[in-house]
């Protein structure tokens, strides 16, 4: 008897707790608000500025927003695979993903104003357009951003062409052991981006377009004819140490700060730490080698996801995205956020920072980094490219590293 | 050895293990094991309740039953005074966990192995469709843009009011077509917001974005298929669709040329010509995947060597740390020895540090040029760069972090191997090498010995100590894929995230399978052969 009611009791105090933890747990399970919360995935560089931009957008709007903070490359990767309640309407990204995004069908269409899309150089919305037959544009642009050569005035002079670059370089190197030529990225793994300004001042590019000017992911300029009979230039740089595949970020970025390197191959993102190494410097684009040494473009926008139209927050979406994030007052303070140059030109004219101005020069003729989602099966041979030719000792010639890493990528293209 | 070693162990427990056992039994069978019981059993069934909640929502049927169903049955389970029920609540917890973190996850990656889950398939059909259909809308030859205010007429149905940009005349749209409004009903700053017109209240603030759906859904048609849409909440533009899809067929249908893109059963539609849709969707696709592993010649060929290296990089691995940590450990096991601690919580550091950490550095210690290695040991060694001298890099820090593992494991097998048996066999005249290999060697290994296979399985897919220390490079002559360290995984990696359009999770699951049995293989006969071990003691 004592038992049974013993196990009554057990049973019916288990009930009540799990009652009792249902009725605190309901108000928080999701469900369809009146409210029209817009929720935006940001990286945390930009948080604090996609936070004031878009909280005065809400107030004038009458609507709330949600911020979350991810790791920026997390931003694409859990746009896969979210489940669409907690799916957000509108996302920060690279320009480079919108193939990626588009071709899975997770990002919409915009449509701006004429108006408001002359405010911006074609090529940064070229940079968000994608589509295999008719490209469409799928994101706002906010702020570009490249590489440049960075001079140390003090220990070189700036050069306008690349022989002088090379011959400041070769002389600052052969004056003290341990003293790098050009102090350019590459590592063990190579780094197809910082290593581009040399590669298309050879005459390469990566994809060739159609008759429609859409990237062609079967026309692979890795190794076309232009680069390969330049390409003995990288087998002389290699001899002479001008470029050496043994440098990595650290070893870089430590012998330009040390005052071990004259010339440093880097972007905006280094402003800061070489202002604060008081080092007096200025950024130019690397002198033309053959043609001019253009970097690659990368251009930082927010796109709309499919998933606003499910929350009923498509207009609401595209209101922020398509036109309030594209004017030059929002432009100039999402793209300060994280010191780089604002794609709206009006924005970019009121750039004060004189270096941020020098790197917006440097980006003259460059090229917007290939969105095609192609472009995953590039960066690993072409970089490897590089270090395999630029090692030093043992080297391949180049022109036999860059038509195996063509080869190689058109294989894994198919 | 079974006749002296049985007795010796059963003396050292009894003086206090099983009080503990008992102590511990007693003081959860009253009051105190019945309210952990309620408490434990409460919080699940509050989990369960706000899981089903959640499930519910979502319209996830199956799943909700097979959650009700087995919260009834484990509450019944442990609440029901049945006695055959007794073995079953000491296995359910241990089961639980096993399926939730064991079983799902191998269930979830096989399934996805025979699919084409990868860019450009990660929609389901139906929102494929939608999508595709969303993506084909763009503007005419000389398509419109209009200034827009949604507004509401005298009977209440929403109407859009217009303002072409060009021409800056007003229209009053409807689902039925545009219609001109004259300019002095309409009032508006110029070039800028419409403010009001004339019989009409125009919706704004909350009231305008809860019409949300109905709005971006709203078409006021123009010439043809062209209709203007609303785009966000002041602004309007005409757009006609490109591609119309017919369900009759299965298949969209280009309005300009009428070609046809029928479903080409592998998730994509597809045109005669070959071009393909996009957004395609994910869907079966048999062996596809494991077929592709063996017949692609970029995949397959470096799959041998891949799989070669793997194996000598965990055998070499584990041999190398146990070595090294059952010398020191014999080294440090002396009895008496001064500042035997410190020596102790020295050799532990690099387990200590946070892999993630000592590997990167390492990473720089290791540069051919730069790296404090070769300075300091005036060598010019091509540690990284070289495909041979990466591999050995790669053993050299993999012994580095795995040593102290093997040193503290065998330091606490070694210490429980009775002295006496030892000391009986110095007696007996064996030298210290004999009664190494003879007596502790063999009982060492009956503890240590599962541990070895486990460490061989963890090497076999150490993918962190790979990709952080060479990211798999440097690049083989002519392999593409693969580097000259990759690992199975590390390689099922780059085959995920670097080939063709990117992402292709269907295929990286498919290798992961294959992987799984070579592991299982493995693991099974070590697992087997020490069981065989244990067994002749």
């Amino acid at each position: 008897m004592q038992i049974s009611s013993k196990r009554l009791w057990s049973v019916l105090t288990t009930l009540a707790v799990a009652l009792c933890a249902l009725v605190v747990a309901a108000p928080a399970l999701p469900k369809s608000s009146a409210n029209t919360t817009v929720v935006i995935w940001t990286d945390h560089d930009r948080n604090a500025a996609v936070t004031k931009v878009a909280g005065d957008w809400a107030s004038s709007r009458g609507v709330t927003v949600k911020v979350v903070e991810k790791t920026f490359g997390d931003i694409r990767d859990n746009l896969k695979t979210v489940a669409a309640a907690d799916a957000p309407d509108v996302i920060v990204g690279a320009h480079d993903w919108t193939g990626e995004l588009a071709a899975n069908g997770l990002v919409v269409p915009l449509f701006p104003k004429k108006a408001t899309l002359t405010q911006f150089p074609s090529y940064t919305l070229a940079a968000f357009s994608y589509g295999t037959a008719v490209k469409k544009l799928y994101g706002a642009p906010v702020a570009v951003e490249n590489i440049g050569l960075v001079v140390n005035t003090k220990l070189a002079k700036v050069p306008t062409t690349f022989s002088q670059l090379e011959s400041e370089a070769l002389k600052f190197k052969n004056k003290k052991k341990g003293n790098l030529a050009i102090a350019v990225q590459q590592g063990a793994n190579g780094d197809a981006y910082h290593m581009y300004p040399f590669f298309s001042g050879l005459g390469g590019y990566i994809f060739g377009k159609n008759s429609a000017g859409n990237l062609d992911p079967s026309d692979i300029g890795v190794a076309n004819k232009v680069f390969l009979k330049n390409a003995s230039l990288i087998d002389k740089w290699n001899k002479e140490g001008l470029i050496n595949a043994k440098v990595d970020s650290t070893t870089a970025q430590n012998a330009f700060l040390k005052g071990q390197a004259a010339f440093w191959v880097t972007g905006p993102w280094n402003i800061d730490t070489i202002k604060k190494q008081g080092i007096s410097f200025k950024v130019v684009q690397v002198p033309a080698v053959k043609q001019a040494s253009v970097p690659f473009l990368g251009v930082q926008g927010f796109m709309v996801t499919k998933y606003a139209a499910e929350h009923g927050n498509d207009a609401a979406a595209k209101d922020l995205v398509a036109s309030y994030m594209m004017t030059p007052a929002a432009q100039q303070i999402l793209a300060a956020a994280n010191n780089r140059y604002p794609a709206n030109v009006q924005a970019g004219n009121k750039v004060s920072d004189p270096y941020l101005a020098q790197f917006g020069k440097a980006a003259k003729g460059g090229v917007p980094m290939p969105n095609i989602p192609q472009m995953n099966s590039v960066w690993q041979d072409l970089g490897s490219a590089w270090v395999k030719s630029t090692k030093g000792a043992g080297a391949t010639k180049a022109a036999v590293a860059f038509r195996t890493a063509a080869r190689n990528i058109a294989a894994k293209i198919g | 050895m079974t006749a002296t070693s049985a007795p010796t162990q059963p003396v050292d427990r009894l003086a206090f293990k099983p009080g503990r056992v008992a102590q511990a039994i007693a003081f959860f069978s009253g009051t105190t094991g019945l309210v952990v019981k309620i408490t434990l059993l409460a919080l699940m069934s509050a989990l369960a309740a706000w899981a089903a909640w959640v499930l519910a929502d979502n319209g996830k049927w199956i799943a909700f039953v097979v959650l009700v169903a087995s919260t009834g049955l484990i509450l019944y389970l442990y609440l029901a005074p049945r006695s055959w029920t007794l073995p079953a609540k000491f296995l359910i917890p241990g089961t639980v966990f096993l399926l939730a973190f064991q079983v799902a996850p191998i269930i979830y990656t096989v399934s996805v192995a025979f699919t084409n889950y990868s860019t450009g398939h990660i929609l389901s059909k139906p929102d494929a469709i939608d999508t595709i259909k969303v993506n084909s809308l763009e503007p005419p030859p000389n398509g419109r843009q209009y200034t827009m205010a949604p507004a509401r007429d005298e009977n209440g149905n929403l109407v859009l009011i217009l303002r072409d940009d060009e021409s800056g005349r007003y229209f009053v749209g409807t689902e039925e077509g545009a219609k001109p409004l004259p300019a002095s009903d309409v009032t508006a700053e110029s070039g800028g917001p419409i403010t009001a017109a004339k019989g009409y209240t125009l919706v704004q603030g909350s009231e305008l974005f809860a019409l949300d759906k109905q709005l971006s859904s709203y078409t006021v048609p123009t010439v043809g298929d062209s209709a203007v849409r609303p785009q966000g909440i002041d602004t309007a533009v005409e757009l006609r669709p490109t591609l119309r899809y017919v369900q009759r067929r299965d298949a969209f249908v280009r309005i300009s040329d009428g070609t046809a893109f029928p479903d080409n059963g592998k998730g994509s539609f597809e045109s005669a010509a070959g071009d393909e849709l996009e957004p395609g969707w994910k869907t079966g696709v048999g062996f596809a995947n494991f077929k592709r592993i063996f017949t692609d010649p970029t995949i397959r060929d470096p799959f041998v060597r891949v799989f070669v290296w793997t194996f000598v990089y965990a055998t070499l691995t584990v041999l190398t740390t146990f070595t090294m940590g059952l010398f020191l450990a014999i080294t440090l096991d002396k009895k008496g020895m001064r500042f035997q601690r410190t020596y102790r919580a020295i050799l532990v550091i690099p387990w200590a540090i946070p892999a993630f950490l000592s590997i990167l550095a390492w990473q720089g210690l290791l540069n051919d040029e730069f790296g404090v290695v070769n300075r300091i040991l005036h060598l010019s060694i091509p540690w990284l760069f070289d495909p041979n001298w990466a591999k050995v890099s790669i053993i050299l820090v993999s012994f580095w972090l795995g040593f102290p593992y093997f040193f503290l494991v065998s330091l606490g097998a070694l210490q429980s191997i009775p002295g006496e048996l030892i000391e009986a066999a110095r007696v007996d005249g064996g030298g210290a090498w004999a009664v190494f290999r003879r007596v502790t060697l063999p009982l060492l290994l009956v503890a240590v010995s599962p541990l070895l296979v486990a460490s061989f399985a963890f090497n076999f897919n150490n993918f962190s100590n790979i990709y952080l220390l060479t990211g798999g490079g440097p690049a083989q002559e002519n392999s593409s894929i693969a580097g000259s360290t990759d690992i199975l995984i590390s390689y099922t990696y780059k085959l995920a995230i670097a080939t063709g359009k990117g992402s292709d999770y269907g295929l990286a699951c498919a290798v992961s399978v294959i992987i799984f049995f070579i592991v299982a293989l493995i693991a099974g006969v070590g697992f087997w052969r020490s069981g065989a071990l244990r067994m002749a003691q």
